[in-house]
């Protein structure tokens, strides 16, 4: 009996060695497969942003490396400065665009998800402004923007507008009519990734509804949006740190945020790259981290599985 | 005994060949950056390194052209990362900034012995607290070249002599010829108030708010109100006025002579119809437009020496002729250089590009970069007096209000400072 009890510790204690040897090695399998990209990260990434951080609360010179705490001066500064948070306020006020393109890339997928002759080359017809370069569609794009372009011309032609207006010059409209351009270049984005969310809801469910008598406005809402929420999520989280992080259609558009269309990033690049004040960008882009991170958590809350 | 000199020739070049590569690593190897001048004049500027390097015998220049808009980070990152090439082609407006922050060199006692060769206002323009930064190279300046036809139809006989008569010629042009006159640059305005001769900075305080600056304001905002200048004005830079001039919607095209090879090529209607002229000299005594490009060593440069010898190869009379004959449109900063016949030959060419390179030779002796150097927070304080200028302009607020807004905001930057 007491033999048959140590046979039974013994191979207990083997089978235990072997799960921990296994598991050990499983972990540094994986661990080896993440390596590339971890180190990669690590160097382009993780590095830059914590030397940014560090950055940040310092008076950092070019010219010699030299970095002096500075007493968080640059968050002084920062917070008196009323062009930075004007540029603030400019990104903010951009996050409009998010449920706009999200619920707009949403119907676009739930319409070209139809078994329709022809379906994909409208899939691929509004997924082009997203592979065509932004400087080329932002250079047509002024053309349609022009005072005497493409917009004011409809507008005439169709009555609604009496006089020629400068769509990207005018102060009060010029952010909007960026979002507009902004909607234009990512839905097709979106709309794949939301295509890919609606290929994985099983058909039944839909047919099941559909028996019920559910319209298709029900169905939408009832079905189709729940059952996508976890691609909603990704989406909103993408387009909302790229609304707060939108640069490059000032660029393009607005020579650089005329027509009150400067942005918090476009702030961030005119301290580093025109003033070589890399201390207060960094400190600026912290404080754009900050807004993301708050907006993410804010999303992950309304969004995020429920445990 | 044939074949032992054969053996003789053979061994004698392979030590020569092997002795080859030794020759060419003892060489001091200084790159220099260029500002977007490939692939235009990629042929000029090997030919001035190959004949630098052929007359050096411990010297080895390597040419490497950076694009315009990838320039200051590219040499912010090199300055930063230690790894600097030896001498840079700047504009006079990047490099007060620069100068301020250390990052290039002062150059006073290495080009002493040389300093005279260049005009005096190439000289202020690289000068910044009162020290050379650097080895003035090619200029610019605005001339006025104006579509002939356009003016026929507005009844108006010659090119303005004022800036008065700028503005009241382009209103005519309006109002007869239902084009906009011109479009001014409004990217940095502040350009503008120095050209008039109306201070920016007094004693460490802005003072830009003046009724003579709010005048000189109201002025541009009359032209934009009464459709003299373009609606979209603000977004035009040097491309796009091209683009205007050469498409028919604006009758002069106010900048410098190199636009005109696109015109020429682009549109050779209006070029055939093209006829130019000096842009008005105002109280500033300047001409508008100037727009210095030199050669600065950054910081950290180990061949400093070597550096300077290369500026000031490619800044020396003949070379900076060469450049200029190859560019066609751009002129040397040297004394001597910019007075050479080359650049009279076509005074009396009706060709435009010929006639204006006469024209503007005239002008660029007197031409400085006008610019405000030594502000505290340049992209801030530039960015706040745009949008001012732009809402009193564009006739949002008053030229009064606009102004008083900016030279407090200036003033609240610059005491920040002291």
């Amino acid at each position: 009996m007491r033999f048959r009890t140590d046979l039974c510790n013994i191979k207990i204690k083997l089978q235990s060695s072997y799960a921990v040897k296994n598991t050990r090695s499983y972990a540094a399998i994986a661990y080896l497969f993440l390596a590339p990209a971890l180190i990669l990260m690590g160097v382009f990434t993780f590095w830059p942003v914590g030397f940014n951080t560090y950055l940040a609360f310092q008076d950092y010179s070019i010219a010699d490396g030299t970095a002096t705490w500075n007493n968080f001066a640059h968050f002084k500064y920062i917070f008196h400065e009323e062009l930075f948070w004007n540029a603030l306020k400019n990104s903010l006020l951009y996050l409009l665009i998010v449920p706009v393109i999200q619920l707009g890339a949403l119907v676009l997928a739930k319409l070209v998800n139809n078994k329709l002759p022809g379906m994909t080359f409208f899939r691929a017809t509004f997924y082009i402004p997203v592979i065509t370069s932004i400087s080329i569609a932002g250079v047509v794009w002024i053309y349609v923007y022009k005072y005497d372009g493409m917009l004011t011309w409809l507008l005439t032609s169709l009555g609604l507008l009496h006089e020629q207006i400068d769509w990207l010059g005018e102060p009060k409209i010029a952010l909007y009519m960026m979002m507009i351009f902004t909607f234009w270049k990512g839905i097709g984005y979106y709309m794949v990734l939301y295509l890919a969310g609606l290929q994985a809801i099983p058909s039944e469910v839909e047919e099941a509804a559909v028996l019920d008598g559910a319209n298709a406005w029900q169905r939408f809402w009832k079905i189709t949006v729940p059952m996508v929420k976890p691609t909603i999520l990704l989406c909103t989280l993408l387009s909302t740190i790229a609304a707060i992080k939108v640069m490059q259609e000032p660029i393009v558009l607005t020579k650089g945020g005329k027509g009150d269309t400067y942005t918090a990033l476009f702030y961030v690049y005119d301290q580093a790259f025109r003033n070589f004040n890399f201390g207060r960008a960094a400190a600026a882009g912290l404080v754009i981290t900050f807004f993301c991170v708050l907006l993410a958590i804010i999303q992950f809350r309304f969004f995020g599985e429920k445990k | 005994m044939k074949l032992n000199k054969i053996m003789l020739a053979v061994t004698v070049a392979c030590c020569a060949m092997a002795s080859l590569p030794a020759a060419a690593a003892d060489k001091t190897k200084i790159e220099f950056w260029s500002n977007s001048l490939s692939p235009k004049f990629d042929a000029v500027m090997k030919e001035l390194t190959a004949k630098f390097n052929s007359s050096q015998n411990d010297i080895e220049a390597v040419w490497v052209d950076v694009d315009w808009d990838a320039f200051q980070p590219r040499f912010v990152a090199a300055v930063a990362g230690g790894t600097a090439p030896s001498l840079v082609n700047l504009p006079v407006p990047w490099a007060a900034e620069y100068a301020q922050k250390g990052l290039i060199e002062p150059l006073d006692s290495k080009i002493a012995s040389f300093k005279n060769t260049y005009a005096d206002g190439a000289i202020k323009d690289v000068t910044y607290g009162g020290k050379v930064y650097g080895l003035p190279w090619y200029n610019s300046v605005s001339i006025i070249a104006y579509n002939k036809a356009l003016f026929d139809k507005a009844g108006l006989k010659d090119a303005p002599k004022t800036l008065d008569q700028l503005f009241s010629d382009s209103k005519a042009l309006k109002d007869k010829a239902g084009v906009a006159g011109f479009a001014p640059k409004l990217q940095e305005f502040s350009s503008w108030f120095m050209y008039e001769g109306l201070p920016v900075i007094k004693d460490g305080k802005a003072v830009f708010n003046s009724p003579a600056h709010v005048k000189f304001v109201e002025r541009f905002a009359q032209a934009y109100k009464d459709g003299s200048i373009p609606k979209d004005v603000f977004k035009m830079e040097f491309e796009q006025e091209i683009a205007a001039y050469d498409s028919g919607k604006i009758a002069m095209m106010t900048t410098a002579p190199q636009a005109l090879k696109r015109t020429q090529t682009d549109a050779k209607t209006i070029y055939a119809q093209t006829v130019t002229a000096p842009f008005p000299v105002s109280k500033g005594n300047t001409p508008f437009g100037g727009y210095l490009f030199f050669w600065s060593v950054p910081k950290g440069t180990k061949n400093v020496d070597a550096a300077v010898k290369l500026g000031q190869f490619l800044t020396n009379d003949e070379n900076q002729l060469r450049f200029s004959k190859a560019t066609e449109t751009t002129f040397p900063s040297t004394r001597k250089s910019v007075t050479d016949a080359y650049f009279q030959a076509g005074a009396n060419s009706a060709d435009p590009i010929e006639h204006g390179r006469a024209v503007a030779a005239k002008a660029i002796v007197n031409a400085r970069t006008l610019t405000v150097t030594g502000l505290p927070d340049e992209a801030s304080m530039n960015k706040k007096l745009q949008d001012e200028l732009q809402s009193a302009i564009e006739g949002r607020k008053s030229a009064k209000d606009a102004l008083d807004a900016a030279v407090a905001y200036w003033n609240q930057k610059l005491s920040a400072t002291k």
